[in-house]
């Protein structure tokens, strides 16, 4: 602020009323203090204007004043602090948990896109077949105590066994020196000579551990669907035997748990061949539908049943069929496998990991104790 | 004693005098300079001093909105549009014992919205630096400014005062 009181030729110029507002506010700086207070000293026109401006400014802070608030007591610093902390603690929860719900939601979002992106539609009939299924209650519980947690995805980890499996047997052939030394062609295997009294799970089998969590544990939901039909590779007494459709719970009636199965999925048919010499425990062969739409059976019964049935189904349709040699068992490129114990043979028609043939074939040791 | 705190306690009052002068109501301005003090725990400005005077101005300005607001409610509600209540009821509650009161807050009501709040500003402490910054006014402005609301301030309150006397004598 510029102080406009200096001499003009001699004539001298009065303190304007704004500045002698400042000067009284104290809002000047020294100097200007100092040259208004040598001009009011030699000025009484601007020595009264001064003291009216004064008492101006006193009256008014005096007017202002009955414009107050009756007097109350001053909360405490302290209450006020922690009043603004806990409302700063309660902003931040809000914004961490506003983070919290949009992160679920993203990851959400994106777990159902990579879904939608990873499964491939199924053939329509199959997917019709599938729905009649599921739309049947469930009737058995499991007795399995061995069995894992359900994953309902089975489909991705059964391909994944599959891949693993076709890129072992690749392996294999391009340097038979490395991994299982133990060919199953080989007549000096031990399991050869002396085949085990139970079912073992060959070496070639895929070892999905590594790379999957076990996927098929307690039944859910084991249904068999009347209406369920099988694809155009259903067969029926191609094994030289009378093939039986029979019910659930007959099934169960006669083989009780020892029904080949894997556990998990929906049962689409269970067929028993004609008994032959009295046999306890014929061949049965239960049809399963994998979550992708593929039908995958497990063949349980006598060796020379088993044997012929695989070799007559190998020739008759496209479908992969395990093939069964003297050794203990062979686990096929295509993912099948066919495993024997004693007078009888395991197989299955479609990759598994074998987390769930584990579970199975110790349901049917177990069942055979 | 921290700097904040102490802040606190040299100028709470002169928060709530600065809200009150703006409001009319006691209880509104106290509520309302709590709430000052409480984003000044928050977000802890460099200028703390400033700062305050600026939200409680922002508090008030929005408080006077809410105000005008439900006075159109009211309005609508009783249905009676020609006679919007010249100040806020809390204001009329407060003058109704007080004539003194009502004519300064009346001669308040007379000066520009900028005089009032360079006015009230400097009443509250605020140097001439910080009323320029506040109210956007160049420093050498709120000299200008201030002479002016005090004279008009002072006159208008003469003369409703003198008004007052007139009536009084006349009813005698």
């Amino acid at each position: 602020m510029i102080v406009n009181t200096r001499m003009i030729h001699g004539a001298m110029r009065h303190i304007p009323e704004d500045e002698l507002h400042a000067y009284l506010d104290q809002a000047l700086s020294r100097s200007q203090c100092v040259e208004i207070e040598s001009h009011l000293a030699t000025c009484l026109g601007c020595r009264h204007e001064r003291d009216s401006i004064a008492a101006l400014r006193d009256r008014t802070t005096a007017l202002l004043a009955t414009l107050a608030p009756p007097r109350r007591i001053v909360p405490s610093y302290e209450l006020l602090s922690e009043r603004a902390a806990t409302r700063s603690a309660r902003i931040a929860g809000r914004w961490r948990a506003a983070a919290w719900a949009a992160s679920m939601l993203l990851a959400v979002g994106l777990g159902w896109g990579a879904r939608s992106m990873d499964s491939g539609a199924p053939a329509p009939e199959v997917a019709a077949d599938r729905r009649d299924i599921t739309a049947v209650p469930a009737t058995t519980p499991s007795s399995d105590s061995t069995s894992t947690p359900i994953v309902s995805d089975a489909a991705p980890a059964i391909e994944l066994a599959a891949r693993e499996t076709a890129a072992r047997e690749t392996s294999k052939r391009e340097n038979p020196a490395r991994g299982n030394t133990r060919a199953p062609e080989s007549p000096a295997a031990p399991a050869v000579a002396a085949p085990a009294a139970r079912f073992q799970i060959p070496d070639q089998f895929p070892a999905t551990d590594q790379l999957r969590e076990p996927i098929l544990a307690e039944p859910a939901g084991t249904v068999l669907s009347s209406g369920g039909r099988l694809p155009s590779e259903s067969f029926s007494g191609s094994a030289g035997a009378l093939f039986r459709t029979v019910s659930w719970d007959r099934a169960r009636i006669e083989r009780g748990e020892s029904v080949p199965r894997i556990e998990g999925l929906p049962i689409m048919e269970v067929q028993l061949a004609g008994s032959r010499g009295g046999d306890s425990r014929p061949l049965m062969v239960v049809a399963q539908q994998l979550e992708s739409g593929q039908v995958i059976r497990t063949i349980e019964g006598p060796a020379t049943d088993v044997n012929q049935l695989l070799s007559s189904q190998r020739s008759d349709t496209s479908s992969p069929w395990p093939t069964m040699n003297d050794g203990d068992g062979i686990a096929g490129g295509d993912g099948t496998m066919a495993v024997r114990r004693g007078d009888r043979i395991l197989a299955i028609t479609a990759p598994l990991p074998s987390d769930s043939l584990r579970a199975m074939i110790r349901r049917l040791n177990a069942s055979e104790r | 004693m921290d700097e904040l705190e102490k802040l606190y306690q040299t100028t709470y009052g002169a928060v709530v005098r600065f809200l009150y002068r703006k409001v009319w109501d006691a209880d509104r301005a106290e509520d309302l300079a709590q709430e000052v003090f409480m984003r000044l725990f928050q977000h802890r400005p460099e200028k703390p001093r400033a700062w305050v005077f600026a939200v409680a101005a922002n508090l008030a300005r929005d408080e006077a909105r809410a105000a005008i607001r439900r006075r159109k409610h009211l309005t609508l509600l009783t249905n009676d549009p020609g006679q919007a209540p010249s100040r806020i009821a809390a204001a009329d509650e407060v003058v109704e014992h007080d004539e003194q009161l009502a004519a300064v807050q009346d001669a308040l009501g007379t000066l520009t919205r900028r005089d009032q709040e360079v006015l009230l500003l400097w009443d509250a402490g605020l140097s001439y630096p910080e009323i320029a910054q506040q109210t956007g006014l160049a420093i050498g402005a709120v000299g200008t400014t201030l002479a002016r609301a005090r004279r008009r301030l002072v006159e208008a309150y003469d003369r409703q005062h003198s008004d007052d006397s007139r009536g009084h004598a006349a009813h005698s």
